[in-house]
C-alpha cells in the first residue's frame, strides 16, 4: 500500500487532505475563477457580505472583491510557504551536510553560525531583512527562510554524523570516491527523509510569518495576501469585522490542514516502519 | 555544584563567538539598508534644507566609513555600551532597560500559563490515549495551534474589550494613575490578560501536544507496563511515573521556544500597544534606527542564550544522567 | 499653516462655534479635570522653536507659545499670543512686534523682548526647519524696551510672509534657559520644554505618556480650565478608536480614528466627531513625477495621467468625503492665494487614451503601453490607498504601474535623494503662504535630499523667474497676484499632479468643551478647553 493511501486512512491525514484541498484548489483555480487583478476596484466600497450576488463576501475599503482576494491570497500564502520551506530545507540540508561531512574547523564555524541564527528570534530577523531589502516576493521568501534553515541544518548534520561511520560510506571511500561525491551520492539521500519530515512544520510556520510580515505592512504591495487583507481590515474591525475575519479563517484552515497532514504522514510512516 | 559551574563556563565560552557573529551580522544588514536615520527624521518633520541635512548627518556620526563605524560599534559593545538611538536621541541601553520589563512580564506570564496549563491538559489527554477527553483536547489544541496570534488578538479585543468591556484595549497599565502596590499589580494584570492569551495559546497547544505524545510513548515503556502489572492505578502511574519522564522534553522545548516567543511579542505588542521590547523593535525598523535595532537584536540574542543556559541547568537538575552540555543534543 | 481672510461663511460658522459653549449652563463645564488624549508619535526633539512640525506642536504648543496663533475671526486671520500687535515697514526691511506685558516663564522669571530676540537669532533662523527659510535675511533684532522687538532684514522680506508664518515659526523659548547651552540643537533641555503656555511640562514616560500640568500663573484670565493633560502614546490607529469607545481616552485628533470608523463611532453615545479645526493644516495629496523618464517628460502623458484620475472617487471612497478635489498647488481653504481659474483635468479615460495614442505610445500585445514604478509615501493610510487606486487608474489607460512600498527612510532616499522612482504619491503641506513649503515643489535647483521638494528634475525658467520675483515683492497685492499666476502656469504644465486636499478629524467625548475653536486647534494651546465633570 502506498504511503498516500495509508495517509488517507489515518483520521488526521484524511482531515488534513480535505482541509488543504480548499486553499490548494483555490490557489490553482484563482486565475480561472477571478481572471481580473484581485487588487482591482470592482464595485462599491464596503459592501457587506451576502448582500450582493456579484460579491458573495462583500467588498473592502476601496471596493475590491473580498472573495477574489481570499482566493488569490491562498495562492500567495501557499506559494510563499512552499518556496520559503524549500529554500530553508535545501540551504539547511546543504550547510548541515557540509558541516557534518567535513568536521573540524569548518564544522565548528558552520555550527557557530547556525547557533547565531538560532539565537536571534526568527521573526525579528525577517523584519529587519525585509525592511532593508524591500518588500518583494523573493525578499519575503528569503527573509522567512533566513529564520528557518537552522532546524534542517542541525538535523542534517546529526544524520550525516550517524550515517558517516556506516558501512556503505566506508565502502565508497575505499572505492576511491571523492569527499563531495560521497556527500552528494551516498550521505545526502539517506539523511533526507527526516529532514523532509521537518518541512511541513516549516511550511506552516512560513505561512504564519508571511501573514505577520504583511500584517505589519512589510509584504509585497503588488500581491494580495491574507496578512495584508487582515491589516487593511483591522482599522475597520468594528465597522466591518468580516474584512479581517475572513482572511484569518483562510490562514487557520491552511495551517491546520498542513499540521493534520504532517501528523497523518508521521503516523503512516510509522506504521510502514513497524511493518517493515 | 561543580558540574553546574562547568556547564555555565562551557556555554559562556561558546556564546561569545555566537554573539559576535550576531552583532556583526546585524550591523552589516542595517548598513545595507537604503536611507539612513537622517532621511527618516527629515520626513517625519516634513522637510528641511540641504545644509540642515548635512549638519544632522555630521552630528549623528553617519558620515564615517563602514569599517570605522563597525569598529566603533564593536568596541563600544565591549564596554557594554549599546550605542545611541537616533530616533529617540537617547542611549540604547536606557531604552532597552525601560522597555524590557513589560516584555518580560508578558513573556513570563505567557510561558507560565502555556507551560503549566499545557502540560496539565497534556497529562489529562495522555492519561488515557484515545479517550474522549484526549480526542477533544488533541483536536482543540491542533486547531488552536493554527491560529495566528495577532489575528486572535484582534478578535479578543473586539469581543472582550469593545463589546463586553471586561478588559482594556491597549497599554500595560492605566496611564499616570498614581496606583501603587496591589492596586497597580491588579491593573497591570488586567491589561496583560488579552495579550498573554494571544501570545500563549499557540505554545499552550504545543506543550499539550508534546506532553500527550510523550505520555503515549511512555505507556509503552517497560516501567509503565511493570507498574501496571504491579496493579497500580492508571491515573497514579500517569502522574507519578509517566508525566515526570514526559516533562523533560518540554523543558528543552521551553528553551527552544524562547526566541520564537520573543519574535511573536513584536506583533502582539503592536496589536495591544504595549510599550515593550517588541514594539521598540518595530519602531526601530520604521525609523531606520540602526544602532537601536542592532542593540535590540543583540539583547534578544543574549536573552535567548540566558534562557537556554537556565534550561540546561534545570535539565541537569531534573535528570542526573545528563552530562554537561549534552542536554540538548 | 495660517488661514487668512476666510470667506464670510467660514467666519460666521467659527463665531457660532465659539459662542456655542457659552450657551450651555456654566456649571456643566467646571474648571479642573484631566484630559486624556491619544498621541501617535513621540518626537525625538520636543522643542517647537527648533522643530516646527505638527507632531511636536501637538504636545509642545500647550507649553511653549508663539507670538500669534491662527484664528477664525481675528485680523489677518491671527489672534495675539505673546505679541499683541505687529507691523511691517513699507520697504520690507523691518517688522515691529509689541509684546504682551506681565507674562512670566514657568520658572517665574519675566518674559521680555530679549527672549524674542534670542529665539529669533539663535534658534529660529539658524536651527528651525522652516525658520531658516522665513528668516533667511534676518540680520538683527532691536529691543528698545522690554516689550518691543524690531526685526531687521538685510533684503526686502514680505511682511505678508512673516505674518502668515507666525503661528508656525515663532515659538518663543527662554533666553536664560538656553543661552549657556553650547549646542542648542542637541541640548537635552529640548525634551523638557519650559515656556509661557497654559500648561507646564511635567513628565514623559517613553512609550507610555506625556503629562502636562496646569500653569497657575498663566496670563490668560481664568485659564487654563483643565488641571492636567495626558497624551497617551497609542501609535496604532486601530487602538485609538477602541480606547475612545472603552472610555480610556477623551480625545483623538489628526484622524487617529480611521475615517472608515467615523460613521459608526459618530453613532456611539457620548462621542462627538469634529471635522473643523484643521483649516490651517491642509495636506495635499499629489502625484510627484520624475521628468527624467522620457515618457513623463512628455506633457501629453502627464495630462493623460491627470485625466485618468477620478478625483471624485478619491474624495468619496478613499477619504470618505473628508476631503475635496484639488485644482492646483494652493488649496481652496487658503482663499487669500487660491486661484480657481486654472486649466482643469476632468476624469475622462477615453480622452486620456486618445492623448496617449496621439502621442505615439501604442499598446502592446498585453494592452500595456509602458511600465512605471509607483512609490506611495508611507505616512498616511490614504497615501497608500491612493497608490493602490492609482495603479488601477493607470492600468485603465494602458500604463502598468508597479507599486513599491518603502518605510519612511527608504522612501525619502529613493524619491528625494536618489530619484529612483517614476511616480510617487506625496502628502505635501500648505503652510499658510506659498513661499514656505509650496514653491519648492516646482522651483528647480533644490539639491538632492530635500523631502517634499522638486526632485523630479523639472525645469521651467518662466516658473523659476516668477517664484524669485515673488520672494522679494513686498507689496501684498502684487505678491498675491504673482502666486495666482504661478498656479495657472503649474496647472498648465503639470510638473506634479494635485489630486485632493484634506484636513483631519477629531473624535472626542462630548464631555470635552471648546474643541476645534481655531483653524490650528489640535496644535494650539488648549487654554480654553474644558472637561465636563
Amino acid at each position: 500500500m502506498s504511503v498516500l493511501a495509508r495517509l488517507a486512512r489515518t483520521p488526521e491525514g484524511a482531515a488534513g487532505l480535505v482541509l488543504l484541498a480548499l486553499p490548494v484548489a483555490a490557489a490553482l483555480a484563482a486565475p480561472f475563477l477571478f481572471p481580473a487583478d484581485p487588487l482591482a476596484i470592482a464595485g462599491p466600497a464596503l459592501a457587506p457580505p451576502f448582500s450582493d450576488a456579484a460579491f458573495p463576501l462583500g467588498t473592502d475599503r476601496l471596493g475590491r472583491d473580498v472573495l477574489a482576494g481570499l482566493v488569490h491570497g491562498a495562492r500567495a500564502s501557499l506559494m510563499v510557504g512552499l518556496a520559503a520551506a524549500f529554500v530553508a530545507v535545501a540551504f539547511g540540508a546543504l550547510v548541515g551536510t557540509i558541516a557534518g561531512f567535513s568536521g573540524g574547523l569548518a564544522d565548528e564555524a558552520l555550527m557557530r553560525l547556525t547557533e547565531a541564527f538560532q539565537t536571534v528570534p526568527g521573526f525579528l530577523l525577517a523584519l529587519a531583512f525585509v525592511s532593508v531589502a524591500g518588500g518583494s516576493l523573493p525578499v519575503v521568501v528569503a527573509a522567512i527562510a533566513l529564520g528557518a534553515w537552522t532546524g534542517p541544518a542541525r538535523l542534517a548534520r546529526a544524520e550525516v554524523l550517524s550515517i558517516r561511520g556506516r558501512d556503505y560510506v566506508a565502502a565508497a571511500r575505499v572505492a576511491g570516491m571523492r569527499a563531495t561525491e560521497i556527500a552528494l551520492r551516498e550521505v545526502l539521500p539517506n539523511a533526507l527523509p527526516p529532514v523532509l519530515a521537518l518541512s511541513s512544520v516549516i511550511v506552516a510556520n512560513a505561512v504564519l510569518v508571511e501573514a505577520a510580515l504583511s500584517f505589519l505592512g512589510l509584504g509585497d504591495p503588488n500581491l494580495i495576501t491574507w496578512g495584508s487583507m487582515i491589516a487593511e481590515g483591522r482599522t475597520m474591525l468594528r465597522s466591518a469585522p468580516h474584512l479581517s475575519i475572513v482572511p484569518g479563517l483562510g490562514l487557520v484552515v491552511t495551517v491546520l490542514g498542513v499540521h493534520l497532514l504532517s501528523e497523518g504522514l508521521a503516523e503512516a510512516l510509522a506504521t510502514r516502519r513497524a511493518r517493515a | 555544584m561543580n558540574r553546574a559551574f562547568r556547564l555555565v563556563r562551557r556555554r559562556a565560552l561558546t556564546a561569545v563567538p555566537v554573539l559576535l557573529i550576531v552583532a556583526a551580522g546585524a550591523f552589516l544588514l542595517l548598513e545595507a539598508a537604503p536611507g539612513d536615520a537622517a532621511d527618516a527624521y527629515l520626513l517625519s518633520i516634513g522637510g528641511g534644507d540641504p545644509a540642515f541635512v548635512a549638519a544632522l548627518r555630521e552630528q549623528w556620526g553617519l558620515d564615517g566609513s563602514l569599517s570605522s563605524r563597525l569598529w566603533l560599534y564593536l568596541s563600544a559593545l565591549a564596554r557594554l555600551d549599546l550605542g545611541w538611538s537616533l530616533a529617540f536621541d537617547r542611549p540604547v541601553r536606557d531604552l532597552v532597560a525601560e522597555r524590557l520589563p513589560a516584555t518580560l512580564w508578558l513573556m513570563g506570564a505567557a510561558t507560565a500559563l502555556s507551560f503549566l496549563l499545557g502540560s496539565a491538559l497534556g497529562v489529562v489527554a495522555g492519561a488515557r490515549p484515545g479517550s474522549l477527553a484526549d480526542r477533544l483536547l488533541s483536536a482543540g489544541s491542533l486547531a488552536v495551534y493554527a491560529v495566528p496570534g495577532f489575528w486572535l488578538g484582534l478578535v479578543l479585543i473586539v469581543v472582550f474589550s469593545v463589546r463586553l468591556r471586561w478588559f482594556p484595549t491597549a497599554g500595560i497599565e492605566t496611564v499616570a494613575s498614581g496606583k501603587a502596590g496591589l492596586a497597580r499589580a491588579l491593573d497591570i494584570a488586567r491589561h496583560l490578560a488579552l495579550p498573554v492569551a494571544s501570545l500563549s495559546l499557540i505554545y499552550l497547544a504545543l506543550f499539550l501536544r508534546m506532553m500527550r505524545a510523550g505520555m503515549a510513548e511512555a505507556w509503552r515503556q517497560d516501567y509503565a507496563l511493570a507498574a501496571r502489572a504491579r496493579g497500580l492505578g492508571r491515573f497514579r502511574i500517569a502522574v507519578r511515573h509517566i508525566a515526570r519522564n514526559a516533562l523533560l522534553p518540554l523543558v528543552t522545548m521551553l528553551g527552544l521556544q524562547a526566541a520564537s516567543m520573543l519574535g511573536g511579542s513584536v506583533v502582539i505588542e503592536s496589536v495591544f500597544a504595549i510599550p515593550g521590547f517588541g514594539r521598540l523593535a518595530h519602531e526601530a525598523v520604521a525609523a531606520r534606527d540602526a544602532p537601536l535595532l542592532c542593540g535590540i537584536i543583540l539583547v534578544s540574542a543574549v536573552m535567548v542564550v540566558a534562557v537556554n543556559l537556565a534550561v540546561d541547568l534545570a535539565y541537569a537538575a531534573l535528570d542526573p544522567r545528563v552530562e554537561d552540555g549534552e542536554a540538548r543534543a | 499653516m495660517i488661514p487668512l481672510r476666510f470667506c464670510r461663511r467660514t467666519v460666521l460658522r467659527g463665531t457660532a462655534l465659539l459662542l456655542a459653549p457659552l450657551a450651555l449652563p456654566a456649571r456643566l463645564f467646571a474648571n479642573g479635570g484631566r484630559l486624556v488624549v491619544a498621541a501617535d508619535s513621540e518626537p525625538r526633539n520636543l522643542n517647537p522653536a527648533i522643530v516646527a512640525s505638527n507632531g511636536v506642536f501637538f504636545v509642545a504648543s500647550k507649553v511653549i507659545e508663539p507670538l500669534a496663533e491662527a484664528s477664525y475671526d481675528g485680523r489677518d486671520g491671527l489672534a495675539p499670543r505673546l505679541a499683541v500687535a505687529w507691523e511691517g515697514s513699507a520697504d520690507g526691511l523691518s517688522a515691529t512686534f509689541r509684546l504682551r506685558q506681565g507674562v512670566t516663564w514657568h520658572d517665574g522669571k519675566p518674559f521680555t523682548s530679549a527672549d524674542v530676540a534670542f529665539s529669533a537669532l539663535k534658534v529660529w533662523k539658524p536651527l528651525q526647519n522652516l525658520g531658516r527659510l522665513v528668516f533667511a535675511n534676518l540680520e538683527a533684532v532691536d529691543t528698545p524696551d522690554d516689550h518691543t522687538a524690531i526685526f531687521r532684514f538685510s533684503r526686502p522680506t514680505p511682511f505678508q510672509l512673516i505674518r502668515n508664518a507666525l503661528p508656525v515659526v515663532s515659538s518663543v523659548v527662554a533666553k536664560h534657559v538656553f543661552e549657556n547651552e553650547a549646542d542648542i540643537a542637541a541640548s537635552p533641555l529640548n525634551n523638557r520644554p519650559m515656556g509661557t503656555g497654559p500648561f507646564r511640562f511635567a513628565e514623559h514616560r517613553p512609550g507610555e505618556y506625556y503629562l502636562l500640568e496646569r500653569n497657575p500663573d498663566y496670563w490668560g484670565e481664568g485659564e487654563p480650565k483643565l488641571d492636567q493633560i495626558v497624551f497617551r502614546v497609542l501609535p496604532d490607529r486601530a487602538a485609538a478608536a477602541g480606547a475612545l469607545e472603552a472610555g480610556e481616552i477623551h480625545l483623538a485628533a489628526f484622524s487617529q480614528v480611521p475615517l472608515a470608523d467615523l460613521d459608526r463611532i459618530a453613532k456611539v453615545e457620548g462621542i462627538a466627531v469634529h471635522t473643523r479645526g484643521y483649516e490651517a493644516l491642509t495636506y495635499q495629496l499629489c502625484v510627484e513625477i520624475n521628468h527624467r523618464r522620457k515618457e513623463l517628460a512628455d506633457l501629453a502623458v502627464r495630462r493623460a495621467i491627470a485625466h485618468a484620475i477620478d478625483r471624485d472617487f478619491v474624495v468619496r471612497t478613499i477619504f470618505l468625503g473628508h476631503a475635496q478635489a484639488s485644482t492646483g498647488i494652493v488649496p481652496k481653504n487658503a482663499p487669500e492665494f487660491h486661484e480657481a481659474d486654472v486649466p482643469a483635468y476632468p476624469f475622462d479615460v477615453e480622452r486620456a487614451n486618445a492623448l496617449l495614442d496621439r502621442a505615439g505610445y501604442k499598446r502592446g500585445q498585453d494592452g500595456v503601453r509602458f511600465s512605471l514604478r509607483l512609490l506611495p509615501a508611507p505616512y498616511f493610510t490614504e497615501t497608500r490607498q491612493f497608490g493602490d487606486y492609482l495603479r488601477q487608474a493607470l492600468a485603465a489607460i494602458g500604463i502598468e504601474a508597479v507599486v513599491v512600498n518603502n518605510d519612511a527612510a527608504a522612501h525619502q532616499k529613493a524619491v528625494y535623494a536618489d530619484h529612483d522612482f517614476d511616480l510617487a504619491v506625496a502628502p505635501t503641506v500648505f503652510r499658510g503662504d506659498p513661499a514656505i513649503s509650496t514653491t519648492i515643489l516646482v522651483r528647480s535647483g533644490t539639491p538632492a535630499g530635500v523631502p517634499f521638494s522638486n526632485q523630479g528634475g523639472y525645469e521651467n525658467a518662466g516658473i523659476d523667474a516668477l517664484i524669485d520675483e515673488a520672494a522679494e515683492t513686498v507689496d501684498t497685492a502684487a505678491r498675491t497676484a504673482l502666486y495666482r499666476r504661478l498656479q495657472q502656469l503649474v496647472a498648465q504644465d503639470l510638473p506634479l499632479i494635485n489630486v485632493a486636499e484634506w484636513g483631519f478629524v477629531t473624535v472626542a467625548s462630548d464631555r470635552v468643551a471648546n474643541v476645534s475653536s481655531n483653524p490650528r486647534w489640535a496644535v494650539s494651546n488648549w487654554a480654553d478647553t474644558a472637561l465636563e465633570s
